[in-house]
């Protein structure tokens, strides 16, 4: 296994090229009249689940904790954007915001609950949480518009479509430096640890449970803001958001992309995202066929490649390391 | 409350929770001989329902041949595709981490839903109840459905089959033995790989017959298989985790439960299977009937 996540000097240089060609990219895209408008959101779209998987990967890469249940706090962050903007006039600097923190508080009330349990039994009591969750908003006519959801939540006039996706960039850019700091941190390495050994990690004083949770809780609002930052794009917040597949997204996303890697969850993400809008232009029915498309993908994945695209990379270019 | 209402809820309630059961126990048994929590359960359940759909057209029957021929044809069907897919697929995974085989089974829920939307589309449907069993039977003198008091005599049935299967027979002591002890039945000279295909495909049947039930109890759609699914797990876990008697008390609770609550609370008594779910994880995770594991 390779916990390498500081980069070599290569690493540098091309993840300021990445960050350079990114940051033009919609000036390029603007250019192009309709479908560049439409490219500019896919790609807005790409930056915030790639969020999303990070955050996921946080627990389930790093820590090793299976959760079914990280579209809750995902929902909580939209749903917290969505209702301080629509109902109580909040301006969307003070709404995002908002949304990893609510996130965080209630990914501490679940968390809580859930590093109690380990393996299986945790992943089930995420789902349950999450389900639970999903269930309270889809019912809750009055408050959260039930299965009609959230629309129209006010875009500030600056935003514009460019302008959005900068801003996207830049907070997926802080996020990711943060992220990696954290990784890199002692606070990551023990998180580690409890990865790879639970039980030596409680012999050497480790209080493994308030590790967990803490890491739980940084996920959750990571997720939480991600889950804001959707429900701008798309100006909608929807009980979608919370339901249990939405939480295999990313799980699937680490897998494609290879869990052990900081980037490679967010490649994998929008590697999963260009693959189904390429489908959909290459021929309309094709979107018909996508699950079956990424079932197929995620089987061959499963069976052949349990390391993702980063481990396949490292495998070829990198032969002796392991 | 009047007592007719009470014993008509309870009828109900208690019908939903053999269906549940049936569906569920698969679903345990699997658990406890593969070690693999099958999310692709509920797509299988579904293909059941809907291949009972296709064929109750062709054999245009409301007849209770026709019916019964349902009960008969379609879940060996299921189980020869649950053979297909143990053989092919799980049989690769037994030894690899949870998180892999999950992915497994997931990666089949998105290709088998899919599948059946693109072979039988969005539309809800349904089966016919053959005539014997669409009016009601009077029982103390009150109208009940007898669809429901069918299910109601079936699901005890399978029950006490698979409580004479798993404790009486030969069979049922070798997969009780593969739960417990897989190593140790292999080196007796039984082909445990063999066992755990077996297994999977009666799991499989399960869900078929389960299918097949509720294709003739309620509309069918797409969403069945997820919702299923879930309900499954709500059982399975307030039961115990490969535990068939611990599924039987599951599924009564939570049908006879969502029944019982949807009086007071309207809709939102749909919430009560996650919460009891949710609940029992955290003050007895491996749920009434199971073991701790180590």
């Amino acid at each position: 296994m390779n916990d390498q996540t500081y980069p070599s000097r290569s690493g540098w240089i091309a993840g300021i090229i990445v960050t350079v060609i990114l940051f033009v990219l919609p000036v390029f895209l603007g250019n192009l009249g309709k479908t560049g408008e439409y490219w500019i959101w896919v790609s807005t779209e790409m930056i915030i689940m790639a969020l999303f998987a990070m955050s996921l990967n946080l627990i389930l890469g790093f820590g090793g904790m299976v959760s079914f249940g990280h579209a809750a706090f995902f929902g909580v962050g939209a749903y917290t954007v969505a209702l301080l903007m629509k109902k109580a006039d909040f301006p969307l600097y003070l709404a995002l915001p908002a949304a990893p923190m609510v996130a965080a508080v209630t990914a501490a009330f679940i968390g809580w609950f859930c590093v109690r349990l380990s393996g299986l039994y945790f992943s089930i009591l995420t789902l349950a949480f999450g389900q639970l969750l999903f269930m309270i908003v889809f019912q809750w006519y009055t408050f959260t518009g039930g299965d009609d959801g959230l629309h129209g939540v006010p875009r500030p006039e600056i935003l514009g479509p460019i302008n959005y996706y900068w801003l996207c960039l830049i907070i997926f850019m802080v996020c990711f430096l943060v992220i990696r700091m954290i990784v890199n941190s002692s606070f990551g390495l023990t998180i580690k640890t409890i990865r790879e050994n639970l039980d030596r990690a409680k012999f050497v004083g480790i209080n493994v449970r308030r590790y967990q949770l803490l890491n739980f809780v940084i996920a959750g609002a990571f997720a939480g803001l991600s889950g804001g930052m959707l429900c701008e794009l798309n100006r909608f917040a929807q009980t979608e958001f919370l339901h249990w597949s939405k939480s295999a997204e990313p799980i699937l996303a680490s897998l494609v992309g290879g869990m052990y890697s900081l980037a490679g969850p967010a490649i994998g993400s929008s590697v999963l995202i260009f693959l189904k809008i390429f489908l959909q232009q290459v021929h309309r029915s094709m979107v018909e066929i996508w699950a079956i498309f990424l079932g197929v993908l995620l089987l061959i994945v499963v069976l052949f490649a349990p390391q993702g695209l980063v481990g396949l990379y490292q495998n070829i270019f990198h032969k002796s390391r392991s | 409350m009047t007592w007719q209402l009470f014993v008509f809820m309870m009828i109900n309630g208690l019908s939903q929770g053999m269906l549940l059961f049936i569906i569920a126990s698969g679903l345990s048994l699997v658990f406890g001989v593969l070690r693999v929590i099958n999310f692709a359960h509920g797509s299988i359940y579904m293909i059941g329902a809907f291949l009972a759909y296709s064929l109750s057209t062709i054999l245009s029957g409301q007849s209770l041949i026709g019916f019964l021929i349902l009960l008969m044809v379609v879940p060996p069907v299921i189980a020869i595709l649950g053979l297909a897919l143990e053989v092919t697929l799980f049989r690769r995974v037994y030894r690899e981490e949870h998180l892999l085989q999950l992915l497994l089974t997931y990666a089949l829920v998105l290709i088998l839903d899919d599948l059946v939307r693109v072979i039988w589309g969005g539309e809800p449907r349904s089966v016919a109840r053959p005539e014997l069993l669409a009016g009601s039977v009077d029982i103390f003198g009150m109208a009940l459905p007898s669809y429901n008091v069918f299910i109601l005599v079936v699901g005890p049935m399978i029950a006490i089959g698979l409580w004479l299967l798993l404790y009486r027979t030969r069979t049922g002591n070798i997969i009780r033995a593969a739960v417990s002890f897989p190593d140790t039945l292999g080196a007796l000279g039984v082909n445990v790989s063999w066992v755990m295909t077996s297994t999977f495909m009666l799991g499989c049947w399960l869900a078929g017959f389960g299918g097949v039930l509720t294709a003739g109890l309620s509309n069918i759609d797409l969403g069945i298989g997820m919702q299923t699914i879930i309900e499954c797990f709500a059982v399975v876990v307030i039961g115990g985790l490969g535990s068939v008697g611990g599924a039987l008390l599951g599924s009564l609770i939570i049908g006879t439960g969502l029944t019982f609550f949807q009086l007071p609370f309207g809709r939102w008594a749909l919430v009560f299977p996650y919460a009891l779910m949710a609940l029992v994880l955290i003050i007895r995770p491996w749920g009434f009937f199971g073991k701790p594991e180590r």
